[in-house]
């Protein structure tokens, strides 16, 4: 049911960059509420989340941020009321709620980056412009669940043999520090001869190539295209100055013509891609599974 | 190959000086202008990932250097695992100490690719966002440092100590301004002093985890990084 996860890496890097570099910088309220909504929806359709759980968190740290702002900042020329000698103005209250909505966007959207972008898409496209470093990252992230299997074999040893198991606290730590040492010195003998290894194959020698389990489609051409036009849309309309929108020190009238609404439409259709390709594919498996 | 080498040599110097000479100060001004919203924020975090490049450049030129790489690998993984471990304890982490210890022993460059990854790797655990390139370089950064100190860090216990507390509070303030960037859009002090205080407890717990788990590390992992350096020739 996850359609957007067979997406090639690449064109799925370039879908994500695209989108939360228009959720930074272009702060129009339509275009934020486009990116809140589009990333939403992308999480829920994807069951890409525990939603209580979200919800728990999301709500408040949105609360949050739309207080923060109209308490520490005073501009803004509508006073709604004064704190402390402070005025709280209606322009800060709003690019507060603004902000609110810009955040908890992005963090959505890094969310459904985080579950879409796995290590391996991750260091698949890093390999190409940093080998070394991708290589090391990869080597990293699989020695972490290693570890921590090797610490509790170390530890079940220690205990076996009767040592440190007294329920004394500084006992415990002696114990845990043992341990911990043991650890360092087998990870890194581990390592060293995991390089001996793979410089008895050849690596970094000229001439080999690096295997890898993805494939650039059509449908990943058309995807990133598509993208890349809407992108281009966005970024146009916003060079043209068709979206402007002020909040100090007066909230600028938001006057829709036909140039800002094709921006935010494309924008739209952008934020919502992803779950039109989840709804799409949920459609086909749905009908071919009824004639069945 | 030693030409080839010598070239792409060039290379990596004419990028990083063009992202320190040219881009970083571009993005700033281009920042400040364009966008009129004050989108500092998202600025800072382009010149955080911009900075970084240049690092990762200089990394690139270990290819050949399997036993460097794995080594850093291993350290990385190491202290994003001790990480995992004491999540429980909230700002009790040995990550900065041990990429302290690491780049007294290893050097600068090292110091701040331990750094960096360490930020990396386990954010694969607690989650990406845009902090990540903000804990990326300020864990890098204490590791560059601290490999430059590498000398007197070695010699004297005290001084080790007191660059633990620094460099612990060195993060927590680094973070705070991320924090306060990302929470009003632009940088308040009187929001960042407030941050700061609110922070104050970990920030405390972290400057005496980094002392309690230097004081720890730095003799055990010094003799086995000291050992392996010998046995294996890095």
């Amino acid at each position: 049911m996850k359609a957007f996860d067979e997406i090639d890496p690449v064109a799925a890097a370039v879908y994500f960059v695209s989108v939360m570099l228009v959720g930074m910088f272009i702060s129009a309220p339509m275009i934020q509420l486009f990116s809140l909504l589009g990333a939403a929806a992308f999480c829920l359709i994807g069951g890409r989340g525990e939603i209580k759980s979200d919800l728990g968190f999301y709500i408040p740290m949105f609360i949050m941020i739309a207080l923060i702002n109209p308490l520490f900042s005073h501009n803004g020329v509508t006073p709604l009321f004064f704190l402390n000698g402070n005025p709280v103005t209606l322009e800060a209250v709003i690019y507060g709620i603004v902000l609110a909505v810009m955040m908890t966007g992005i963090l959505l959207w890094c969310r459904n980056f985080t579950k879409v972008m796995t290590s391996d898409k991750l260091l698949y496209i890093m390999g190409r412009a940093v080998p070394a470093l991708s290589l090391t990252v990869s080597m990293a992230l699989r020695f972490v669940p290693m570890f921590k299997r090797q610490m509790k074999k170390v530890s079940a040893a220690q205990k076996g043999m009767g040592l440190y198991s007294s329920k004394s606290y500084t006992d415990r730590i002696r114990g845990a520090l043992r341990v911990f040492a043991a650890m360092v010195s087998w990870s890194l003998e581990n390592a060293m001869e995991t390089s001996c290894a793979m410089k008895a194959r050849g690596y970094g020698l000229k001439g080999r190539t690096n295997f890898a389990i993805f494939r650039f489609t059509l449908r990943d051409c058309i995807f990133t295209v598509t993208t890349l036009l809407l992108l281009a849309a966005v970024i146009g309309g916003y060079a043209l100055g068709y979206i402007d929108f002020y909040y100090y020190p007066r909230i600028s009238a938001a006057d829709i013509n036909a140039g800002s609404a094709a921006v935010y439409v494309s924008f739209a259709v952008m934020a919502f891609l992803p779950f039109m390709i989840e709804v799409k594919e949920a459609l086909k498996w749905k009908y071919f599974v009824s004639k069945i | 190959m030693n030409e080839n080498e010598n070239k792409r040599a060039d290379v990596r110097k004419i990028i990083s000086a063009v992202i320190c000479c040219i881009l970083v100060p571009a993005v700033i001004v281009c920042g400040a202008e364009l966008f009129k919203d004050k989108q500092y924020a998202w600025i800072s975090l382009c010149v955080t990932i911009l900075s970084c490049i240049p690092f990762a450049l200089t990394f690139e030129k270990r290819t050949a250097k399997t036993g460097e790489l794995a080594l850093m690998a291993s350290l990385a993984a190491l202290s994003a695992a001790g990480r995992i471990l004491f999540a429980p304890l909230p700002g009790f982490k040995p990550v900065t100490a041990f990429v302290i210890v690491s780049a007294m022993y290893l050097g600068p460059e090292s110091g701040f690719a331990v750094g960096a990854l360490s930020a990396v790797v386990s954010n694969f655990y607690f989650g990406q966002g845009p902090w990540t390139p903000f804990q990326m370089f300020a864990w890098g950064i204490i590791g560059f440092i601290a490999g430059l100190l590498s000398e007197p860090l070695k010699r004297s216990k005290v001084l080790m100590i007191i660059y633990g507390i620094i460099g612990g509070a060195a993060f927590s303030l680094i973070m705070d301004i991320w924090v306060v960037l990302w929470a009003d859009g632009e940088f308040n002090p009187g929001l960042y002093i407030t941050s700061m205080l609110s922070a104050l407890p970990f920030t405390i717990i972290y400057a005496v985890s980094n002392i309690v788990f230097l004081l720890i590390l730095s003799v055990t992992i010094g003799k086995i990084l000291t050992r392996i350096k010998k046995k294996y020739g890095v």
